[in-house]
């Protein structure tokens, strides 16, 4: 029987520093052992550990289609978060993975799909983003809204440009308030998805900050995206990751098994859920 | 007294003077009370006081985020002498304002210990009880008990000075007066006695015990911090399992937040699920700031406490270095 | 169905830990708790329901995850006799039922094997559980609430009746049938010992509170999630951690780190859905902030979500959180208030 609770080792092969103020960084792990390589699709997670510190979970940013390397986003708020800013490349990492469910990437296939991801959220929906690139054909039309306070706070910037050089892609880019030099669009996400033409036709898929979600949900119901349609992915609180510490729980459903992404539909019916 | 107690209760509310009061009202158990939140006039005839109201309602003023002050304005109380000692405490330290309570008064003579019956009924199940003056008849399958109230009565109530409220806007019954206890601190002052290493043996026994519930603390009145110490992430101060030295470090250092501040309510005492001796550690806090500073908290809204004041000729000799 | 004399129990025990370490109630200081024991005079029979409750044996308030050196992580060694536990009461044989469920079967998940637990596994596979019938219960005792009993063999691999001069013993189990098929030093029971324990049973089941039909229970609570009613409910918790931690069936945990430099362990150790840092994200967003909500999250966690997810409740009516709970909060007058709230509409 395998002991999911026993990480594996992988080493820190390059770090990225996402924005200016230093509070967000990306972590590029290599594998040690080749049999650790494990498959996976965007939206899933793993728990991240520095042995001694505690371990925390963090959406895979990297697509499967990069097979070398596992990404991770890590925002810099807590005990375990501020320790793994201190990593230097070449340092071991402990992880456990891949935990949770997916975005439905087979439901998307031949169709529309609208991305709308919020801040440092954005983490597995360039999972999902680059895995669709790599397989555009299999896909229809793709549109991105990618919201952040300010300018400074998109992550992946150098391929944020990369991605606006496409023409098989639309990507709408805001920040909160209007700023000199910014000439795309400003304003909160719920109300560029209102703005931007979306064809409630497409599968969609939110995240974001807690309160983005909150608000953006609604919206596109008001568009006319059916429940069944719009996708999330929730965060929690999680220490295991398999469904028995029992806090990440919303009502019957635990996140870390059950989700993280749930259809709006299914959201509607667990209590507590937003 | 109880029906005085009930008719200036309904009054309260019918004259719109409170918008809820808190008192007791029968328990689920044999000898038990739980507390009441009294929101209507027609729930005021469950509202009892007797020997078995050892809960210190003051602390609902303080938990959860002071949700109940944030609720209601005007909260009417009903207190023994330690509680409404808890309440000068809160207003001193600025965590409520004394006009938003209304204070009533009961007179006290003691609270059950319910881990002290255990101990008479050998931890068989009381079906049957009856308090009879100073005596308390205890029934069970196979037992028929009779003895004197005081055996089992908490011990911070045998060695009460103050069971009348100090401070209070309606007084129910005749008060009890200041009772001139002589060994407040003998227990204390046994302790003391024992040596180093005695004592040392004795505090790790017990609080190898201790299971983490932090339930001395979240029923402790003087324990209202919005983030408790044990519950900080980063720094953690302290390890999360039931390791007896992180237990000690628990419950030292609650003691030292509560020196000057505990009015010896027995809350924690009674509230422990694994019957700790937690009265110790703060009646040796509370003697030393009885001596060192003259202070025994929660009885005057006026004066300063002990640990924020601070003058030229105490005695400093607790200062290392 | 065999029977041993009183005075032949040493001796039974004693052969019992020449092949398991055996656990039993045992009065520690002025507690009572299941331990592992030194000999039979360490046991005490007389405990109905012991203070803290035996999921300990299974799942530890603090257990090693495993150990890390600079060479690597280590999961610590345990040792290689499997437990017996003597003297279950049949509330807590059915609470490893539940906890089986969460840490053997895992049977909601799709790759089951990535989702058992192997320390709950280890411990619990290969454990010989002797259920010893409540010949008094208490008045705390609901089990019969949840269609368990004083005489209930549910959980359990061999069922013992404690008579005024015998144990009588039957086989529940395979595990159980094996065990007593090994043994030797026994005697077959007489019609006169089922007329005893007939007659036990019956007193013990009148010493019960009556029986309250939760059969709406699920239902009831799904409907009330929303209601004011659950004010009314927590407003006299005081969020402590005292019901969760002496409670056979609540199971949730928190994983912690304690090292320095290269050297450590991680731990899992029980955690309280009653303290508001358990669901504390680290953005300082907490889902369950205030009391009210936490206290509906025990309480549908119980009789609503895990009835949905392995439909049973997660309690088996034992009282220890009656009788711990320092604001005499009952959960049976929470039960009952929950059946009978009348909607306003």
């Amino acid at each position: 029987m395998k002991n999911t609770y026993i990480p594996f080792q992988m080493k820190v092969k390059k770090i990225y520093t996402e924005s200016p103020d230093r509070t967000l960084k990306t972590f590029d792990l290599s594998y040690i052992n080749e049999e650790d390589k494990f498959d996976f699709l965007p939206g899933q997670f793993c728990e991240f550990s520095i042995l001694g510190k505690g371990e925390s979970p963090f959406g895979i940013a990297s697509s499967p289609t990069e097979e070398d390397i596992l990404k991770f986003t890590v925002n810099r708020t807590g005990s375990v978060t501020n320790e793994i800013h201190y990593l230097q490349e070449g340092d071991i990492v402990g992880i456990r993975g891949p935990l949770g469910n997916w975005y439905p990437v087979e439901k998307f296939k031949g169709q529309d799909v609208v991305i709308i991801g919020g801040g440092f959220a954005f983490t597995t929906l360039r999972s999902l983003l680059v895995y669709m690139l790599e397989h555009r054909k299999d896909y229809g039309k793709i549109t991105v809204i990618y919201g952040a306070r300010n300018s400074d706070l998109f992550i992946y910037k150098d391929e944020i440009e990369e991605w606006e050089k496409r023409d098989d892609l639309t990507l709408h880019l805001t920040i909160d308030n209007p700023v000199k030099g910014w000439n795309k669009l400003t304003g909160f996400v719920p109300t560029v998805v209102k703005e931007v033409s979306l064809d409630p036709t497409s599968w969609c898929v939110v995240c974001g900050p807690p309160i983005m979600i909150k608000y953006t949900l609604p919206v596109l119901t008001e568009i006319g995206f059916p429940d069944e349609k719009i996708y999330t992915s929730l965060e929690r609180r999680m220490k295991c990751g398999i469904g028995k510490c029992g806090r990440c729980n919303i009502g019957s459903k635990y996140v870390c098994i059950d989700g993280p992404v749930f259809s709006y539909e299914e959201i509607k019916k667990i209590p507590e859920a937003l | 007294m109880i029906q005085n107690l009930r008719t200036e209760v309904k009054k309260l509310l019918k004259d719109k003077k409170v918008d809820i009061v808190l008192g007791w009202e029968k328990g689920s158990l044999p000898l038990s009370s739980s507390p009441l939140f009294i929101h209507k006039e027609e729930d005021v005839d469950r509202l009892i006081f007797d020997e078995t109201c050892r809960n210190n309602l003051t602390t609902y003023l303080t938990k959860d985020k002071r949700k109940l002050g944030k609720t209601y304005d005007k909260i009417g109380i009903v207190v023994k002498g330690c509680d409404a000692r808890s309440i000068v405490l809160y207003v001193v330290e600025q965590q409520i304002k004394r006009e938003n309570v209304i204070i009533i008064g009961v007179p006290c003579n003691g609270v059950l210990e319910k881990k002290k019956i255990l101990q008479k009924t050998e931890n068989k199940e009381i079906l049957e009880s009856k308090i009879d003056g100073n005596n308390i008849h205890l029934k069970g399958r196979d037992f028929d008990l009779k003895f004197p109230l005081k055996d089992v009565l908490c011990d911070s109530c045998l060695t009460c000075r103050y069971p009348d409220a100090p401070v209070h806007n309606i007084f129910i019954g005749k008060p009890r007066k200041e009772v001139d206890i002589k060994d407040e601190f003998k227990n204390v002052i046994d302790f003391e006695k024992k040596s180093s290493e005695e004592r040392w043996e004795y505090t790790k026994d017990e609080y190898a015990r201790c299971i983490r519930c932090y339930a001395c603390r979240n029923v402790c009145p003087a324990c209202y911090c919005n983030e408790c110490f044990v519950d900080q992430n980063d720094p953690q101060w302290i390890g999360k399992t039931p390791e007896v030295t992180d237990s000690i470090i628990f419950h030292l250092i609650r003691n030292l937040h509560v020196a000057g501040r505990c009015v010896d309510c027995g809350a924690c005492v009674s509230a422990c699920p694994v019957d700790l001796d937690l009265r110790i550690m703060n009646k040796k806090v509370e003697k030393e700031v009885k001596e060192r500073f003259d202070y025994t908290a929660g009885l005057d809204i006026d004066e300063k406490p002990a640990m924020v004041s601070y003058c030229e000729n105490e005695k400093q000799d607790f200062i290392m270095g | 169905m065999i029977k041993i004399k009183k005075s032949e129990f040493n001796k039974f025990i004693e052969n019992l830990q020449k092949n398991y370490s055996v656990f039993a109630p045992v009065t520690d200081g002025k507690a009572t708790a299941f331990k592992k024991i030194k000999s039979s005079d360490d046991i005490n029979n007389k405990v109905l329901n012991t203070k803290r409750s035996p999921k300990e044996i299974f799942f530890p308030q603090s257990e090693v995850l495993f150990q890390y050196t600079e060479k690597g992580m280590e999961v610590p060694k345990r040792e290689e006799k499997p437990f017996a536990i003597w003297g279950m009461r049949n509330c807590d044989t059915k609470s490893l039922l539940l906890l089986d469920k969460v840490f053997g079967e895992a049977h909601q998940m799709p790759k089951k094997d990535m989702y058992k637990d192997p320390y709950w596994k280890e411990k619990y596979d290969n454990c010989l559980v002797f259920n010893l019938a409540c010949n008094e219960p208490l008045s705390t005792c609901f089990c019969n609430w949840f269609d368990g009993g004083p005489f209930d063999k549910t959980g359990s691999d061999i069922f013992v009746v404690e008579t005024d001069d015998s144990f009588i013993f039957e086989a529940v189990s395979d595990k159980g049938k094996k065990f007593l098929t090994d043994c030797k030093t026994t005697e077959n029971e007489s019609d006169k010992e089922i007329k005893k324990i007939e007659k036990l049973k019956e007193t013990a089941e009148s010493f019960l509170a009556e029986k309250e039909d939760i059969s709406s229970l699920f239902s009831k609570t799904k409907e009330i999630w929303d209601e004011p009613i659950w004010d009314e409910i927590a407003a006299k918790c005081v969020n402590c951690g005292a019901c969760t931690f002496v409670c056979p069936t609540c199971h949730c945990f928190d994983v912690s780190d304690e090292g320095k430099g290269n050297k450590g362990k991680r731990i899992r150790l029980w955690d309280s859905c009653m303290f508001a840092i358990f669901t504390k994200e680290a953005s300082g967003h907490n889902p369950r902030s205030q009391s009210t909500q936490r206290v509906r999250q025990r309480v549908m966690h119980k009789y609503n979500y895990f009835m949905d997810n392995y439909d049973e409740h997660l309690c088996t009516g034992c009282g220890r959180c009656v009788v711990v709970c320092p604001t005499n909060l009952d959960i049976r007058e929470v039960i009952k208030k929950i059946l009978n709230y009348k909607n306003e509409e």
